[in-house]
């Protein structure tokens, strides 16, 4: 009787520590610590800064870069174009039922001096369109006047609409990238560190095989056969690039299993489904989270290198690869190379920054330092 | 030891295995292998030779080679059999230094191989020569001046050069010193009338070819071993037998060369082994870009134009590579390092 009741007693304290702990996960101290270290990182800091500004700007790509007009005063009525259906020509008084050429439109307003006014974005194509001349051919230079900020590509199509949207698609492509690698790396090597036995042997035979595959390569051999979209390619490429963050997971949690917290859980009856959820994988958050940045770099390189190859999203998908190609196939049109290449690095230099920055937060290296 | 390292050894083969099948059914699953292109080519033949050259719609119709005929490809092919039987069938002529023929060219695979070898290896040696001769002394000075400007300085231009892909910097450098300064050449390995070039001129011809593309190697493998080497060397400056060296009398410079150091090459052994499977295979991305015509170019062409002997050739190569690369890198630790054991 006496044993029941320390038992529950025990359980009960166990409980107490397990809603704190669930606390925790918010605000532990510990965390807090680790977010006022990161913060004291000024370089990584504001590169997160930059970097979430950049993303949050990226959703609202349609209101910077669009042919689309941002607002349209036409006799007394406000229209807002950015968003949902086409308004044909016919509302604004021209004659064709397609979609109004808001840039032309403007022009059109001006001259006739009715007080109708629209205003554009501030790069007024759109990342599909080709915008061509009659008496040259593309790729046009960088034209203020034109609003061609950063000239266009071969085709005509402007590279400042293609840069941006660009990036949105690599940017959540790596983000969706990161979620399903580690959901499947999470799972599998929390499973083969706290059972280990037949199961540990046999992933890490097959985490061999499939680190010793050459990833672009059956990457690219996949994709030779079938136009992947983006689904598709997200697939293959977590289907073949789970394996590094597995074997994290794995020394981690061997490392973890064998910690007194563990035993002590297991002692008091807690299951395996409990300990693995509410005590392993809570603690091992701070690690997996600094190779989070550098997944995500990972990521953005191997889409555009897969675009470079002309292996990856099928065109006319605005992307960073395809324009790479375009700038190497066309040397002379320095614009087009330059202005992808400044956007990549400024991008991935700033998630690495991110990156050690949040790695030095949590897991700090004191270096003695020989005087 | 031995033991261990034979264990090693002999983990190849499944390993092997494992990944050679699993290509190999991807490439057995695809459409359009050398049966589909021979059917297309014997067409355009057909159509070519038959009615003056010019063939009408009708006659692309119809289907140039016989039932027979294409039973007798696939079995030539080895397309007959069910996937996993050819795959044993391809892995014995394997085993045997087969590696079949060139669908597309109908060169004996392995021949076609050696010939890019000498330009990936030239370009793998001169990557690692560049990589470890730099590296080493940079990590040195980064780690004796810890935290003064040069290290800032060029802490910052080594983790730009880590976040960018070698192979985009090969492009901006493609762009910068061949197109727009017209000082390199836009890529190859020689010029066009390499052949009339006195011994001199070839000599600085190849140069010049070389620069860029070993600039663009370097890239990649650059920023991890100059941190490696900078924080295991600051990590030994700080230790106890260091300072006790010091405190005997030992000159700083000394301590830092006879002692530090020589422990600081330790975890740079580690890597060491992996040299010779980019040696030999190379990136086939900064060879596409420098249009290099090496075994990474080979491979990526072999892909585009499925010719899939070509690409389980290659695969075969790189993969066995990777894996010895492994077990050296293990030893050379076990080398350098006397207390590790590996059991």
């Amino acid at each position: 009787m006496i044993t029941k009741c320390s038992r529950t007693q025990k359980l009960d304290f166990l409980r107490d520590r397990q809603k704190k702990q669930v606390n925790i996960m918010q605000l532990n101290p510990l965390t807090i610590k680790k977010i006022k270290r990161f913060k004291s990182i000024k370089r990584g800091y504001y590169s997160f800064i930059l970097f979430t500004v950049m993303i949050v700007l990226s959703f609202f790509a349609e209101l910077l870069v669009n042919n689309r007009a941002l607002m349209v005063h036409y006799q007394g009525v406000y229209y807002f174009p950015t968003y949902g259906a086409i308004i044909p020509g016919s509302t604004f008084g021209l004659d064709y039922e397609y979609e109004t050429e808001y840039r032309i439109l403007a022009g059109l307003f001006q001259n006739q001096g009715e007080g109708n006014w629209l205003l554009m974005p501030p790069v007024p194509y759109n990342a599909y369109e080709n915008d061509l001349k009659e008496d040259d051919y593309p790729p046009f230079k960088p034209s203020l006047k034109e609003r061609h900020y950063l000239g266009t590509d071969s085709i005509g199509r402007d590279i400042a609409a293609r840069l941006i949207y660009g990036f949105r698609i690599a940017v959540f492509f790596s983000i969706a990238l990161l979620f399903l690698t580690y959901i499947i790396g999470i799972s599998i090597g929390c499973a083969m560190g706290y059972f280990g036995g037949m199961f540990d042997l046999f992933f890490q035979r097959i985490i061999e095989i499939w680190s010793n595959v050459p990833l672009l390569y059956v990457i690219i051999i996949i994709a030779s056969i079938m136009v992947p979209n983006i689904m598709i390619l997200l697939l293959i490429m977590s289907f073949f690039g789970w394996t590094s963050i597995t074997w994290i997971m794995r020394t981690v949690t061997y490392k973890e299993k064998a910690r007194e917290y563990v035993i002590a859980a297991r002692s008091i009856g807690a299951t395996d489904f409990h300990i693995i959820f509410k005590h392993i994988i809570p603690n091992t958050v701070a690690i997996i989270i600094t190779y989070a940045p550098f997944s995500i770099s990972g990521g953005i390189v191997l889409l555009t290198s897969l675009d470079y190859l002309g292996f990856g999203l099928p065109p006319p998908t605005p992307s960073w690869g395809e324009l790479l190609e375009q700038g190497w196939a066309n040397m002379s049109a320095w614009w087009i190379s330059s202005s992808v290449i400044t956007a990549m690095t400024v991008t991935l230099v700033l998630v690495t920054f991110i990156g050690e920055a949040i790695r030095e937060a949590f897991d700090p290296k004191m270096h003695t330092v020989y005087e | 030891m031995t033991a261990y390292f034979i264990r090693r050894l002999l983990l190849i083969i499944p390993t092997f295995i494992g990944i050679t099948i699993m290509v190999f059914i991807i490439t057995r699953l695809v459409p359009g292998g050398p049966i589909e292109r021979m059917i297309a080519q014997a067409r355009q033949q057909h159509v070519i030779s038959g009615a003056g050259g010019y063939g009408s719609a009708g006659d692309q119709q119809d289907q140039p080679l016989s039932e027979e005929q294409i039973e007798e490809l696939k079995k030539y092919y080895g397309f007959d059999k069910p996937i996993l039987v050819s795959y044993f069938f391809w892995l014995g002529k394997v085993l045997t230094g087969d590696l079949g023929v060139s669908t597309r060219y109908y060169d004996p695979v392995w021949s076609m191989i050696r010939d890019k070898i000498p330009i990936s290896l030239y370009f793998g040696i001169i990557t690692l020569i560049l990589t470890y001769g730099i590296c080493i002394p940079l990590g040195i000075a980064k780690a004796i001046k810890h935290k003064t400007f040069f290290d800032n300085i060029s802490s910052i231009v080594i983790f730009i050069g880590y976040a960018i892909p070698g192979w985009v910097v090969g492009i901006l450098m493609l762009m910068l010193f061949a197109s727009h300064w017209d000082i390199f050449p836009l890529g190859g390995f020689v010029s066009g009338d390499f052949e009339d070039f006195t011994i001199l001129q070839k000599t600085g011809d190849i140069i010049r070819h070389t620069i860029l593309p070993s600039i663009a190697y370097l890239v990649g493998a650059f920023t991890v071993l100059t941190f490696l080497m900078k924080n295991t060397l600051m990590d030994n400056l700080a230790s106890d037998y260091v300072r006790t060296a010091i405190a005997k009398g030992l000159p700083f410079k000394k301590a830092v060369f006879r002692h530090a150091f020589r422990n600081s090459l330790i975890p740079i052994a580690t890597s060491f082994g992996n040299n010779i499977s980019i040696f030999l295979t190379g990136s086939f991305l900064i060879e596409k870009v420098f249009n290099i015509d090496g075994m990474g170019l080979l491979g990526y062409e072999s892909i585009v134009e499925r010719d899939y002997p070509v690409v389980m050739g290659i695969l075969v190569i790189s993969s066995l590579l990777f894996m010895i690369g492994n077990i050296l890198s293990d030893i050379c630790v076990a080398i350098v390092d006397p207390r590790v054991k590996f059991e």
